[in-house]
């Protein structure tokens, strides 16, 4: 709520502009009531000709053209600044998660950010395209309007003062006593309207199981239950506006029977001032029922602004990047000198990792799934920052390094690679910075294995992603990775293998490709297959966070007992 | 239009409803007219001192009007919002009945959830129909007609002035903005579909963004389609806002005339004075509602695009299936399948997702078909659950083709377990009662403990989609639920991928325990407790490659062979 006012308040010249178009609205209300009530008066009493009140029909047409540019002037102000706010919105949760989304992504969390992203900041909207021009409206035009008021005829001002308090305190009560009911009713609301969406999600499921008939009449059923909550929440809404109205009718009813009763028997007012009277007092009523409705729609952004509030005070590590550049082409040295790292809630995933990677070694991870595998690849990467210790590239902390330098040389097989909208030779020339050549793209595809396969496509290389039929299998995609990282060229390679799942050509691709590019670079692998580890120049034993053993694999095999029978489960077949 | 007609079809079961609220709108209208204009009237008499009884009649008048527009109005919220619901209910079942016969071969054409979300929200937009496109025009139309008759009485010019303005308001300049607005709602869908994108591949794909240095290049593509998106609504909202604005406008034109052509009539003596008054309060109150019609066209677009993609859905060829119903070959006995030189393509698609496929299983054997993700494993099961028919080839149960047999007749008689089984919200007791009629609580309870879910009770609660089971807890209650069933023919698609090694072991004891004397096919991408199976059929990219027995297989030291090494050299406990 703090953030939408901050935000808000950024507008000021906006929030000004609104201001004072309200008051110029205002003004062009109180002349519209004045122009009618003067043409009436002078054509039914003062007895004037037609011709004498042209220049006043003109007049009142004029004003009436102003009344509705103001209005529309004062929304469209609303809307800019709705605009202007999410754009902003959309701009700092952008900010926030490309510093650090990769918590988020990490968490599976990154469907729930796009929604936020693109639903939340939509349902921010109509707080200020409507519920602030509105309540701008409804505080200045009504104060302007009772001054008219108390100006032509006090008495009248007196009665809507008398009254006019009802409708706050009237609501206020009905308010109270609702509220926790109210609540209480959008919580079933929600798992009523669940209920549909359920069923068909669960449509082959029954099918299958010959119940489908039967779940028509559940699908009856709870809408009707869904309707009856709704009604009752309804129904409280509509008795709201019911007693508004009850209430503004009994101010305008005592306003005109005082107005009557002046004008007949105590003939001390004129009929001039008592239709003016007439015409005001309905317009300030208005204004307040308005305000009543556009509190309605403001009140469903309160959800999404508290949402983003969430979102955005939600604190991140940021990974930080220096200006020392990395000349050398050739694979780099890497420390990890005490590292540690640990996500928001459940202690730390990695602890005191001291290790040094050699140029051109070939290093495995190993260790049971939640050991802190992937988070140390992830942190060697830069993707990551340690939060205690340091990691140190050529003797250079990490930190002060050229980030664009760093990533020039590194390539990442993931074990479910991301491919980008766009033609398959796009997403395999995103490996290359400078722009590859068709020839260099697909000699990259044929040294991953994929060029048949692409070549069988409709359009070949440039097949859309998205098009390809039902779509392209984890072994394909992996392979494309691979591509990627044959135009590449990197001095690191980090790659995650593939646990289980994959035919058996993508394997022995996978396992050809690593090892060519392994010719020129560091391999640090998360490793899942016993000859990967058994290959290893070292291996890295990881056992809660923590670096275990390290050691060739004839090291570990004597020294560490865990190691020892995690080798030798496997060797006797997997677990029977 | 003529998606429209079947929602009005639907929408006209609620006649009592549609009438209440039409007949409550229409007082409210005429009530409020009256109220106003007689209050302009009111005023104007009062100048005139007539005597207090005629004054005293006229504000009992007032009051009157007042209570009984204030109470419509509330009449025609309720009834108009009751019957909107009540409707919403009827088309949810109408859909639900026209959708039920396509499931599931459908669901493969949309693969994500995304279109059953999109059913759910088009169906509740068409709420907007009822309520902002079918009767507030007819409630507008008749309270301009009473009052346009009750105004020829004083003033004919007044009246027609006031009919112009009627269609003016409520026909032609909606009519006109409404045929601007389709261009722009395109507009914006298409510039929202790209910044949904954008945000999407910013998202899953960061890591490989930033490895390959495209997160600033990324960034600026969002922010550029952010500010396209942004830019497309605030033409929309301004459309819109604009609309409302011309039709105050009209609307307080109208009034000026009025005033003007009755001020005219007055000096020349063709009206009575004391009319002008109640003219003028008729003409600004009348077309209070008028400003709601300006979006009436975007209400009638969102509800007409809405029914055309709830068509599209429901009235897909492709997956009406023939139903040729023949019961008598599939009664409570273990089947013999054969399929013969089976091909299949999905619909739209021109890759073969199965070659030439041929096997059977005779009555009473045990088969587990392995191969990698994406080799056409479970699509062979969903051929022989006849959800779809094959491209080429045959598949005949006890000798009978498939085409004569009827899905329900397949499905009555087999224990499936798919690779996401879908759990209802709701118990244990529940979910597991899909299975099969009349089970009684100690059957129930001893299943659970076979699969050893036995620390459920059939009163826990399941989630939606099973959230509070964690996948192999899904898995087991799955099989639980085939279990129960007790047919003689079971197709298993990895039932059990999520459950550890030595649990997998037990549960595929006490299945080949309960399943003696059925026919059994396991789809399974672990090769591990298959020795026991009457034959293995391997895949790869659609093609059966080797076939045999766990022995024969690993004797031949083929393909099967090279898996089972792969899988033998998985390490750590994955």
């Amino acid at each position: 709520m703090d953030r939408l006012k901050q935000l808000m308040m950024e507008q000021k010249s906006k929030l000004i502009s609104m201001f004072i178009l309200a008051v110029l609205s205002g003004f062009a209300i109180i002349g519209q009531a004045y122009l009618f009530v003067i043409i009436v008066d002078r054509i039914f009493l003062k007895g004037y000709g037609f011709s004498q009140v042209i220049p006043l029909l003109i007049g009142l047409l004029a004003v009436l053209l102003t009344r509705t540019l103001f209005t529309y002037l004062n929304l469209r102000t609303g809307i800019k600044m709705a605009s202007t706010i999410k754009g902003k919105l959309r701009r700092s949760l952008l900010n926030k998660y490309s510093n650090s989304p990769l918590q988020a992504s990490l968490h599976g969390q990154s469907g729930q950010k796009v929604s936020v992203m693109m639903d939340t900041v939509d349902g921010i909207d109509s707080y200020f395209s409507s519920y602030i021009p509105q309540v701008i409206q409804s505080t200045v035009i009504p104060l302007m309007l009772l001054v008219v008021i108390f100006m032509e005829h006090w008495t009248t001002g007196i009665i809507i003062l008398i009254t006019a308090p009802f409708i706050p305190v009237f609501m206020m009560i009905i308010g109270f006593k609702t509220r926790d009911k109210s609540e209480e009713q959008f919580d079933q609301m929600a798992a009523f309207s669940g209920t549909f969406l359920d069923t068909l999600q669960g449509l082959t499921t029954l099918k299958l199981f010959g119940k489908s008939q039967q779940q028509k009449e559940k699908i009856r059923n709870s809408s009707l239950r869904f309707r009856d909550t709704t009604m009752e929440v309804l129904k409280i809404a509509f008795t709201n506006s019911l007693a508004l109205e009850f209430i503004s009718m009994l101010s305008v009813g005592l306003v005109a029977l005082e107005i009557a009763v002046r004008l007949i028997i105590f003939q001390d007012i004129t009929f001039f001032t008592g239709f003016l009277m007439l015409i005001i007092a309905p317009e300030f009523f208005t204004k307040l029922k308005d305000l009543g409705s556009a509190f309605h729609t403001g009140r469903t952004s309160m959800g999404a602004a508290k949402k983003l509030e969430e979102e955005l005070t939600e604190t991140i590590q940021n990974v930080e990047w220096g200006s020392v550049p990395i000349v050398s082409t050739e694979p780099p040295h890497i420390e990890l000198n005490q590292a540690g790292f640990s996500y928001n809630t459940d202690g730390f995933a990695l602890r005191n990792i001291t290790h040094e990677i050699q140029p051109y070694e070939q290093v495995a991870i190993v260790g049971k799934s939640g050991s802190g595998k992937s988070t140390m690849l992830n942190m060697i990467a830069g993707l990551i920052s340690p939060m205690n210790g340091e990691i140190r590239i050529n003797g250079k902390k990490r930190e002060q390094l050229r980030e664009h330098d760093w990533f020039d040389h590194l390539s990442y097989i993931s074990q479910d690679p991301y491919l980008f909208s766009g033609t398959i030779a796009d997403n395999i020339a995103i490996g290359s910075s400078k722009g590859a050549s068709r020839t260099e793209i697909i000699k990259a595809a044929e040294k991953a294995g994929i060029d048949i396969l692409i070549q069988s496509l409709d359009h070949g290389y440039d097949t859309q992603i998205g098009e390809a039929g039902r779509g392209i299998s984890v072994g394909e995609r992996q392979r494309i990775a691979v591509a990627r990282a044959f135009l590449k060229r990197p001095s690191v390679i980090l790659f995650d293998e593939p646990t289980t799942g994959l035919d058996l050509q993508t394997e022995q691709i996978l396992q050809a490709s690593i090892k060519e590019l392994g010719k020129n670079s560091t391999i640090i692998t998360v490793a899942h297959r016993l000859h990967t580890i058994k290959n290893a120049d070292k291996i890295l034993l990881l056992e809660d966070g923590e670096l275990r053993a390290s050691g060739s694999h004839e090291d570990l095999l004597n020294s560490d007992a865990v190691y020892r029978k995690m080798v030798t489960v496997q060797q006797g077949g997997m677990a029977q | 239009m003529k998606g429209l007609g079947s929602v009005i079809t639907v929408l006209l079961k609620e006649k009592r409803d549609i009438i209440l609220s039409i007949i409550c709108g229409v007082l409210a209208g005429i009530t409020s007219v009256g109220l106003f204009s007689s209050s302009g009237y009111l005023i104007s008499q009062a100048a005139l001192a007539p005597p207090i009884y005629t004054l005293m009649v006229l504000v009992a008048v007032v009051k009157l009007l007042g209570i009984i527009s204030a109470v419509s109005r509330y009449g025609e919220r309720y009834f108009s919002h009751r019957g909107t619901f009540t409707m919403l209910s009827n088309l949810r079942v109408s859909f639900y009945e026209k959708m039920e016969p396509l499931v599931p071969a459908i669901f493969q054409k949309y693969r994500s959830g995304d279109l059953l979300a999109r059913i759910v929200g088009d169906i509740e937009t068409l709420q907007n129909y009822f309520l902002r496109v079918f009767y507030p025009p007819i409630v507008i139309v008749l309270v301009f007609l009473v009052t346009i008759f009750f105004t020829s009485i004083f003033s004919l010019e007044a009246a027609l002035i006031i009919l112009a303005g009627l269609l003016l308001t409520t026909f032609i300049v909606p009519a006109l903005f409404g045929w601007r607005q389709q261009n722009i709602d395109r507009r914006v869908r298409e510039s929202r579909g790209e910044l949904s994108t954008e945000v999407t591949e910013f998202l899953y794909g960061f890591r490989d963004l930033k490895i390959y240095q495209q997160v600033n290049k990324k960034e600026s593509e969002l922010l550029h389609s952010s500010d396209a998106y942004l830019e497309e609504q605030e033409r929309e909202n301004f459309q819109k806002i604009f609309s409302e604005s011309v039709n105050t406008f009209v609307s307080l034109l109208v009034s000026v005339s009025v005033l003007a052509v009755g001020a005219y009539l007055v000096t020349t003596g063709q009206l009575n004075g004391v009319f002008l008054a109640l003219l003028v309060m008729i003409s600004l109150t009348v077309f209070e509602n008028t400003t709601a019609m300006a979006i009436y066209p975007s209400y009638l677009q969102d509800s007409r695009q809405a029914v055309s993609r709830l068509d599209t859905v429901v009235n897909d060829q492709e997956y009406h299936l023939p139903d040729n119903n023949n019961d008598t070959v599939m009664k409570g006995i273990a089947p013999s399948v054969e399929v013969k030189n089976m091909c299949f393509s999905f619909p739209g698609e021109k890759r073969n997702t199965l070659k030439d496929i041929s096997f059977s299983l005779p009555e009473g054997s045990k088969t587990a078909i392995v191969g990698a993700s994406g080799s056409g494993k479970s699509t062979i099961m969903q051929l022989l659950l006849k959800i779809y028919p094959p491209s080429d080839g045959m598949i005949a149960y006890n000798q009978q083709s498939i085409e004569k047999l009827s899905q329900e007749t397949i499905w009555e008689n087999v224990n499936v377990v798919l690779q996401s089984n879908h759990f209802f919200y709701g118990t244990v007791r529940e979910n597991l009662e899909l299975a099969k009629g009349g089970l009684n609580e100690e059957e129930m309870q001893h299943i659970l403990r076979n699969v050893q879910l036995d620390h459920l009770s059939l009163d826990d609660q399941v989630m939606e989609k099973g959230g509070n089971l964690s996948g192999g807890e899904k898995q087991r209650l799955a099989l639980a639920r085939a279990m129960l069933r007790r047919a003689p023919f079971w197709l298993l698609d990895e039932p059990t991928s999520s459950v550890d090694a030595v649990t997998e072991k037990e549960l595929y004891d006490r299945l080949l325990e309960l399943a003696q004397d059925d026919t059994v096919v396991l789809i399974s991408h672990r090769l591990t407790g298959l020795e026991k199976m009457d034959q293995i059929i391997v895949m790869e990219q659609g093609l059966i490659i080797e076939q045999g027995t766990y022995d024969e297989l690993m004797g031949r030291k083929g393909y099967f062979y090279q898996m089972k090494e792969i899988e033998q050299s998985v390490f750590g406990g994955e």
